[in-house]
């Protein structure tokens, strides 16, 4: 029955990150904490395999769709990787539950600002109808995406889509299908980490990974007919809930004897 | 009530039409001239070596010559080609994988015994490894690619973030 429930929540969480390019990591890992009772130090390496099984099977769709976009993908990729190798190095003098304030309240504006702004003008489809500009706030914000990454243990993606839509004047789909094929790799490099120091428990990542494969390959032929007003919207309730957590992690860092 | 029609020797006369108008009658043919109907009993007589339709006599000939594409063209389908092989990779080791973990879930419902333990340990073993692998190869992959239709700034791209990824481990950072 566990395995089953465990399959359930795998093909929830890939939909969904398949659909938004977030991986599926931030909703996993609440649901495999409190609904499992499985430990923090087991459930984050699970749910990053978990986002590298998301990755390949909705980036595979979307590549072969021409929505992800290859070139953006390498050149954000490099920052976002520098970001993560830096905020590795100064993770030992930075007050993590201060960047988790921060970061948490910078999620909550966005999220905000997406559900309440309506989308100005339609976006194209396909990655043959646009320009990516802003080139440097794009590597910025992927090197402090990649930062957050390792400080955080949250994905690139809540803040990479919204980087590349918002910032990049990359449509919506195809910011969400590059970011899609970004996770994977840093997802692999992180799950390499926590393999190599023996926290990966391939009991839990088998029906996971099972789940989130068929929930992924669902997700990545729904996403091209899904609204991106929907999309989007989505996406805010999602950047929501990442921005409670957040909160709730920085809140009981910054005062713990108010939550204890 | 019926028609009457006049008639001389060629044939009816048209009513309301002068003669001077009608056009060149028809001539009596030539003297020496072949007639026309010589084949015709014949046809009758054999309608199977006539059969109704012909097959074209000339078909179309195929072009031996492959149209020359424009460059543009040639390229757009090259780089469409390294996005099939891409997307086809991804999918190659998602579905392995998850084959591999789904055996191994199938295993579980067999009586417990240590063959069948080692085997469970080793399909999940090599699933999480082809999964770890995939994206990476991706990776390799994309810029082998960008770097053989000539942008090699996204192959350097590509080694930079290989080499950042394998320095990122090996010293236990979690990227």
């Amino acid at each position: 029955m566990t395995v089953f429930l465990l399959m359930a929540s795998g093909v929830m969480a890939g939909g969904l990150g398949a659909l938004l390019g977030i991986g599926g990591g931030i909703v996993l890992v609440p649901v495999l904490v409190l609904g499992f009772g499985i430990p923090l130090e087991q459930a984050v390496p699970a749910s990053l395999m978990c986002v590298v099984a998301n990755s390949c099977a909705a980036a595979a769709s979307y590549v072969e769709n021409k929505l992800s976009d290859l070139r953006l993908g390498l050149t954000l990729e490099l920052a976002t990787v520098m970001g993560a190798i830096v905020g590795g190095l100064v993770a030992a003098f930075v007050a993590e539950a201060m960047v988790a304030v921060v970061f948490g309240l910078f999620t909550l504006f966005v999220s905000l600002q997406m559900l309440l702004l309506r989308a100005p003008v339609q976006e194209p489809v396909t990655t043959t109808q646009y320009v990516p500009v802003n080139y440097p706030l794009g590597i910025s914000g992927s090197f402090v995406a990649g930062g957050l990454s390792a400080l955080l243990g949250v994905g690139g993606g809540p803040l990479k889509v919204p980087l590349m839509s918002y910032g990049m004047r990359v449509p919506f789909k195809v910011a969400s299908a590059t970011s899609n094929l970004m996770v994977g790799v840093t997802g692999a490099a992180s799950v390499a980490a926590y393999a190599w120091r023996g926290h990966l428990n391939l009991a839990l990542v088998a029906p996971l990974v099972v789940g989130v494969l068929a929930g992924a390959s669902v997700g990545s032929r729904w996403m091209p007919k899904v609204p991106t007003a929907v999309l989007k919207k989505l996406f805010a309730a999602v950047l929501l809930l990442v921005a409670g957590q957040m909160l709730w992690k920085g809140g009981e860092g910054l005062w713990p004897s108010l939550w204890k | 009530m019926a028609e009457s029609v006049e008639m001389n020797e060629v044939g009816p006369l048209m009513q309301g039409v002068h003669p001077s108008v009608r056009g060149a009658e028809p001539a009596p043919p030539p003297r020496n001239a072949q007639a026309q109907a010589v084949a015709l009993p014949a046809q009758e007589a054999f309608p199977e070596a006539f059969p109704e339709s012909f097959p074209e006599a000339f078909p179309e000939e195929p072009v031996t010559q492959p149209e020359g594409q424009p460059h543009a063209r040639r390229w757009a389908a090259r780089a469409s080609r390294g996005e099939r092989w891409i997307a086809r990779m991804l999918r190659t080791g998602a579905v392995m994988s998850g084959g591999m973990f789904v055996a191994s879930l199938a295993l579980e419902l067999l009586p417990r015994d240590e063959s069948v333990h080692v085997a469970i340990d080793l399909l999940r073993k090599g699933a999480a490894s082809m999964l770890l692998v995939t994206p990476v190869a991706r990776l390799a992959m994309a810029g082998t690619l960008l770097g053989l239709r000539g942008e090699w700034r996204y192959t350097a791209i590509a080694a930079g973030v290989l080499g950042l990824l394998a320095l990122a481990v090996g010293a236990g950072f979690q990227a």
